[in-house]
C-alpha cells in the first residue's frame, strides 16, 4: 500500500480507528482533526506506517466494516455524491437545557426604513479626520463607507485633492461607480497603468500601487498631478500591510505621503491596531494618529450547525457570538458532529 | 473536499428558514461549478417572477457589459436563483452577480474563499464547510482573521436583523478551528517590508543616502524590529547584572584566556590543526546556533539540543528535536531559518541532550507554533577577528597553571562563558535587529551598482535614471533585457507575449499553445538571460502557453474573445487576469517614452491591441 492508498483508506475511516492508529505514535494525537491525523500518519516513519497499513487491510476485510469504506469512495461521482432519496427534515430539536432553535431563528426579516443615523464611533471618526490621521478597525459591513465619503466631503469642500486607494482593480471599479452615483460623474476620476479617466477630478481612485509610483514620481520631480493640493489619501482594507507579497507597498506609501496629507486608514478587524496608530504617530510628527477600533458587529450573528442528515441545530450555546469570551459547542452540535466523524456520510 | 450534504438539499434547508440569500463558501472552483450544475433539472427553481426580474436585470446589465450576454450559466441564474462566483469567472460576470446578490434577486451564490478578501457582498447567511484553505502547496487552518472575513458578511445593515453562520461538515473539517475563529481575538498584523531593486533606485533618486537611513527607520518593520530590539535589550541588562561577579581577576579578560588555555592544553594532547572552512555568512550564524534556539529547516521548524563538530570534517553540526518529534543531526548550513525563540534547559551530555520532561515540552512547543515565528536578522560581519588572541598565543606559555586565581577561574569558566556567550547573542540581535533593513538596502545597492545602475558613490547612472520607472516583480530582468536590445524592432505581439510569461506567475496548468517560431527563440533567450539572474532575482515561470495567449491576442486582432477562450484550457477569468496584468507591465514600458521611444511606441501599440472587447470593459 503507497502512501496515496493508506491516505485514501485512513479519509474513509471513522476518525476513531485513526486515533487507536495513532495512539502511541503521535503526540497528542487526541488533540488533532482528521486531516492532521492523517497528515501526521503519513508523515511516520516508513515501518511504522506499514504497520498500520496492515491493521487497516485487517479492518476492511472484517465483516464489521462500515459501509464508508467500501471499495473506492471517490470512484463514482467527482465531487457530489448521488442525492438520496429527498431528505426530512427534523424540524424539532431533543430538549436540553442550553438555547434551542427556535430562540436561534428568532427575528428573521427585513428591519423598515430608518433615517440615517450615524453611529458614534463614526461621527468620531469624521470628527477626528478633520484635525488628525485616523486608522478605522471595524468589522465588515459596519459602516466604514460613511466615514470615508464624510471624509471626502470636508476635503472637496476645502478645495481639497483626495485619492482612495483599494488593494485590487476589482473593489477600484465598485468603488468607482459607487462614488460617481453618490458625488456625480465629473467629481470621481478613476487611474490604472494604462488610463486615466478623469484625472483631473478632486476625488481619484486607483490601486496602492499606482499611488506608490505617483509618490515616487512625485518626490523625484517628474510629475504631473497636484499633489501639493492632495488633502486626503484614504487607504482602504489597510489590513492588506501584511501581505507577503504586496504589503511593502503600503508601507512606502504611507512613508511617501507629504506630510500635508491626512490619512484615512480602513480596516477590517485586526489584532493590534493600536501598534499601527503608535507607528503613524511616531513617523508622521506634524500630526497624531487617531485610532476608532470598534469590534461589536452591527448586525448580530448568530451560528448554526447542518448536519447533512438536513437536522439544523444551534453551533454554540450561547444566542449571538460574542466577541473574546470563548466558545462553547452547544450539546446537540457536539452529538451530531461526532456521528460525522466517526461514520463519514457519502 | 465539498460539504457532505448535497447542495439542492442544503439550499433547500437555507430556503425553508429563510436563511437565503446565503453565500456558500467551498474550498475550489470546480466544486462550486459543480454546485450549480447539479441544480440543472432539479424541482429547486425560483418563481417565474423573480426568474424575469433576474432576466430583466442581466438583460440590462449586458447593454453595459456585452462580456456576459451568452454566459452559459444565465440559464441556470434565472431558472434556479443560484450562482457561482470565483476567480475563474470574467470580473464583469462577478460584477453582475455582486448587484444581483445586492439586490436580493439570488437565495444562493457558491464562491470560494478568495472572495472575502475583498469584494463587497454581503448576505444574510454564510455556509461554512472547511476550516482550511489551500495555501502554496500545503492546507494550512483558517486564521481567526480569515474566518471572521468569512463570516463577517453574514447579516447586512439595514436589510438584516440577524445574520447567522452555518457550519455544515465536510471531510477534514475541525470544528474548533471555526469555534476559535467565530469567538477570537483576530491576529496582529506584522510588517512584510522588503527592499527590492526598483525601491532602492527611486530611493536614490529623490534622496541623499542618509536620508534614506532615517527612511527606512520609518517604515512599519523598523518599528517593529525596535520593540523586539527593546525585549533583548533588557535582556542583556540583566546579563550584564549577572556577569558582575565574573568581573576582572588577575587578567583582565579571564574567561577568554582561561579559554584559549584550555584549547591550547587539548591542542597539544592531539596534534591536530584545526582549519576553518566555515563560510562568513556559517560564522555568523553558528553564535545563534545554540541549545535551546528554534530554527527552521527545510522539512520544518526544529529545536536545536546541541552544537558539535563533526570529528573528521570538522563541519559545525547541530543535534535537534524535529516538530514531528524525532531526533535528528544535522548540518548547521542547512539551517533555511534562524527564528527569535530560545528555550532555556538543562543540557546533558548524551543522547537525547536533554532531560525527558524537556523532551517533552518542546514537542509541544513545536506542535503550537504560530504560522510564522519572527526571524533573526543575521549581519554578516566583513571580517570577524575571531579571536585574534588565538592564533598568536597558542604557542606561548600560560601564566594560568601558577596564577592564584586558577581555582576560582576553573569552578567558574562554564557558567561566566556561558552567561557571556548569550550576553554577546543579544548584542548581535540588537545589532541586527536596528541594522538589519540598512543592510538590506545596501546588498541591493551593491547589485545595482554591480550591473551598473548606481556609481560607485550611489548616484543614478543614466541605466539608472530610467531603470528606476520599471517598478514591478522581476524588474531586473526586464531592465537587463531592454540593456542588452532584446527587444529592439520587436513585434508588438512578441514583446506582449514575453511579458506576459514573465508577469503570470500562477502554475494552475493550462493546455499547450503552439508558439509561432519568433516568440520560442525570444523566450529561450529570455530564459537565459533570467537564468544568469538567479543569484539577484527570482526567477519568474516563463511559461510558454501564456506567452502564446498574449502573442494572439494582440497579434490577431480580428480574433474574438471566445475563440481565444476557446482555444485553452485556462479558465476565462484566469486569461482575462493574464492578460491585465500583461498591460500592467507593457505600460511600465510605455512609461519609457522619453528614453526608448521606439520601444514605448511598440508597447504602446500592444496596449491599444490589448484593450478591445472584453479588456476594453474596464478601466
Ligand atoms: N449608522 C448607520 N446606520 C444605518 N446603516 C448604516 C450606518 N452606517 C452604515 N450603514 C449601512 O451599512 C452598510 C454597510 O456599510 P459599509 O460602509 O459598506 O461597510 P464596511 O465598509 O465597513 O464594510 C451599508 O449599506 C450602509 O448604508
Amino acid at each position: 500500500m503507497n502512501d496515496a492508498d493508506l491516505q485514501r483508506e485512513l479519509v474513509s475511516l471513522p476518525i476513531k480507528y485513526l486515533h487507536k492508529f495513532a495512539k502511541g505514535r503521535i503526540h497528542r494525537h487526541f488533540r488533532l482533526s482528521k486531516r492532521r491525523l492523517i497528515d501526521s500518519i503519513l508523515a511516520l516513519p516508513s515501518e511504522q506506517k506499514m504497520a498500520i497499513a496492515h491493521e487497516v487491510e485487517q479492518i476492511s476485510t472484517s465483516p464489521k466494516k462500515s459501509p464508508a469504506t467500501s471499495g473506492n469512495p471517490k470512484s463514482s461521482s467527482p465531487f457530489y455524491p448521488k442525492r438520496s432519496s429527498p431528505k426530512k427534515l427534523s424540524k424539532s430539536a431533543p430538549p436540553s437545557s442550553a438555547i434551542g432553535l427556535q430562540d436561534l431563528l428568532e427575528g428573521i426579516g427585513v428591519p423598515e426604513p430608518k433615517p440615517f443615523i450615524p453611529d458614534d464611533w463614526q461621527k468620531e471618526a469624521v470628527e477626528a479626520i478633520a484635525h488628525s490621521d485616523v486608522i478605522v478597525s471595524a468589522p465588515t459591513g459596519s459602516g466604514k463607507t460613511f466615514v470615508a465619503t464624510e471624509a471626502i466631503q470636508q476635503a472637496m469642500a476645502r478645495n481639497q485633492t483626495v485619492i482612495y486607494t483599494s488593494p485590487l482593480k476589482a473593489l477600484s471599479n465598485t468603488k468607482y461607480m459607487e462614488f460617481s452615483q453618490f458625488f456625480g460623474k465629473d467629481q470621481v476620476g478613476i487611474l490604472t497603468g494604462d488610463r486615466r479617466d478623469n484625472s483631473q477630478a478632486p476625488l481619484l481612485i486607483m490601486t496602492t500601487e499606482i499611488l506608490r509610483n505617483i509618490l515616487y514620481d512625485a518626490t523625484s520631480g517628474d510629475l504631473d498631478l497636484r499633489l501639493h493640493t492632495l488633502g486626503l489619501v484614504i487607504l482602504d482594507e489597510s489590513q492588506y500591510l501584511a501581505d507577503p507579497e504586496r504589503g511593502v507597498v503600503w508601507e512606502e506609501t504611507l512613508i511617501l505621503c507629504p506630510t500635508q496629507t491626512r490619512l484615512l486608514l480602513l480596516s477590517a478587524s485586526i489584532g493590534n491596531p493600536q501598534e499601527l496608530a503608535e507607528w503613524l504617530t511616531a513617523i508622521r510628527p506634524t500630526t497624531s494618529c487617531h485610532l476608532i477600533r470598534h469590534t461589536k458587529r452591527s448586525v448580530p450573528l448568530r451560528a448554526l450547525y447542518l448536519h447533512p442528515s438536513g437536522q439544523l441545530v444551534p453551533l454554540l450555546e450561547n444566542r449571538d457570538i460574542q466577541q473574546q469570551k470563548g466558545y462553547r459547542f452547544h450539546p446537540e452540535t457536539k452529538r451530531l458532529f461526532n456521528e460525522y466523524e466517526f461514520k463519514p456520510y457519502r | 473536499m465539498p460539504p457532505a450534504i448535497h447542495p439542492i438539499d442544503l439550499v433547500d434547508i437555507l430556503r425553508q428558514h429563510r436563511l437565503t440569500p446565503a453565500i456558500i463558501f467551498l474550498t475550489s472552483r470546480r466544486g462550486c461549478d459543480e454546485a450549480i450544475d447539479t441544480f440543472i433539472h432539479s424541482t429547486a427553481g425560483v418563481s417565474a417572477s423573480r426568474s424575469e426580474e433576474i432576466r430583466t436585470f442581466l438583460e440590462k446589465f449586458s447593454k453595459e457589459f456585452p462580456s456576459i450576454a451568452n454566459h452559459p450559466l444565465i440559464p441556470v441564474v434565472q431558472d434556479y436563483g443560484v450562482a457561482a462566483h470565483h476567480a475563474g469567472h470574467l470580473p464583469s460576470w462577478k460584477i453582475a452577480i455582486e448587484e444581483l446578490m445586492r439586490q436580493g434577486l439570488l437565495d444562493a451564490v457558491f464562491a470560494t474563499t478568495t472572495l472575502a478578501a475583498g469584494v463587497d457582498f454581503p448576505a444574510r447567511t454564510v455556509v461554512v464547510s472547511q476550516s482550511s484553505v489551500r495555501k502554496s502547496q500545503d492546507f494550512a487552518d483558517l486564521t481567526v482573521s480569515e474566518i471572521q472575513q468569512l463570516a463577517g458578511r453574514g447579516g447586512r445593515r439595514g436589510k438584516d436583523f440577524v445574520g447567522f453562520v452555518v457550519v455544515t461538515p465536510s471531510p477534514y473539517i475541525d470544528l474548533h478551528v471555526l469555534g476559535k475563529g467565530l469567538t477570537g481575538q483576530p491576529e496582529p498584523i506584522d510588517s512584510q517590508f522588503v527592499v527590492s531593486f526598483p525601491m532602492v533606485l527611486n530611493l536614490l533618486k529623490a534622496h541623499a543616502l542618509d536620508q534614506i537611513e532615517g527612511l527606512l527607520a520609518k517604515s512599519f518593520a523598523q518599528f517593529q524590529l525596535n520593540q523586539r530590539a527593546a525585549i533583548h535589550q533588557d535582556r542583556l541588562g540583566e546579563l550584564q547584572e549577572q556577569l558582575k561577579p565574573y568581573g576582572p581577576r588577575e587578567c583582565a579578560d579571564w574567561v577568554a584566556q582561561w579559554k584559549v588555555f584550555d584549547l591550547a592544553r587539548r591542542r597539544k594532547a592531539h596534534r591536530r590543526p584545526v582549519v576553518n572552512t566555515d563560510s562568513p555568512y556559517l560564522t555568523a550564524c553558528l553564535p545563534f546556533l545554540t541549545a535551546g534556539r528554534l530554527i527552521g529547516l527545510a522539512k520544518g521548524p526544529a529545536i536545536i539540543l546541541r552544537q558539535y563538530r563533526s570529528r573528521g570534517t570538522g563541519t559545525p553540526m547541530l543535534s535537534v528535536l524535529h516538530a514531528k518529534g524525532t531526533l535528528g543531526e544535522c548540518q548547521a548550513q542547512r539551517v533555511v531559518e534562524i527564528y527569535d525563540q530560545v528555550h532555556e534547559f538543562q543540557p546533558i551530555r548524551n543522547l537525547p541532550w536533554c532531560p525527558p520532561r524537556t523532551l517533552h515540552q518542546f514537542k509541544n512547543i513545536l506542535s503550537q507554533l504560530p504560522v510564522r515565528p519572527p526571524t533573526l536578522p543575521i549581519l554578516e560581519a566583513s571580517q570577524e577577528p575571531d579571536d585574534p588572541l588565538l592564533s598568536n598565543i597558542l604557542t606561548e606559555e600560560f601564566a594560568c597553571p601558577t596564577c592564584p586565581s586558577h581555582e576560582a577561574c576553573k569552578k567558574d569558566v562554564a557558567v561566566a562563558s556561558r552567561l557571556q556567550l548569550k550576553a554577546q547573542q543579544a548584542t548581535k540581535t540588537i545589532q541586527a535587529l536596528r541594522d538589519g533593513l540598512w543592510h538590506q538596502f545596501q546588498r541591493k545597492a551593491d547589485v545595482l551598482h554591480k550591473f551598473g545602475y548606481l556609481t560607485a558613490t550611489l548616484q543614478l547612472t543614466d541605466t539608472g535614471e530610467w531603470g528606476r520607472l520599471i517598478r514591478i516583480n522581476h524588474s531586473l530582468l526586464i531592465t537587463e533585457l531592454i540593456r542588452m536590445e532584446a527587444f529592439s524592432g520587436i513585434a508588438p505581439e512578441l514583446l506582449a507575449g514575453v511579458m506576459a510569461s514573465i508577469a503570470h506567475d500562477d502554475d494552475r496548468p493550462s493546455s499547450y499553445m503552439r508558439l509561432t517560431p519568433g516568440l520560442a527563440t525570444m523566450l529561450a533567450q529570455v530564459r537565459q538571460v533570467a537564468d544568469s539572474l538567479r543569484a539577484y532575482e527570482p526567477t519568474p515561470l516563463l511559461r510558454s502557453d501564456v506567452a502564446a495567449i498574449a502573442e494572439r491576442w494582440i497579434g490577431q486582432t480580428e480574433l474574438s474573445w471566445a475563440s481565444l477562450v476557446r482555444s485553452t484550457s485556462m479558465a476565462e477569468g484566469d486569461v482575462y487576469r493574464l492578460l491585465a496584468r500583461t498591460l500592467e507591465f507593457l505600460s511600465q514600458i510605455y512609461g519609457l517614452k522619453a528614453t526608448h521611444p521606439g520601444l514605448a511606441d511598440t508597447a504602446h501599440q500592444a496596449m491599444v491591441n490589448m484593450r478591445r472587447e472584453v479588456l476594453a470593459e474596464l478601466p
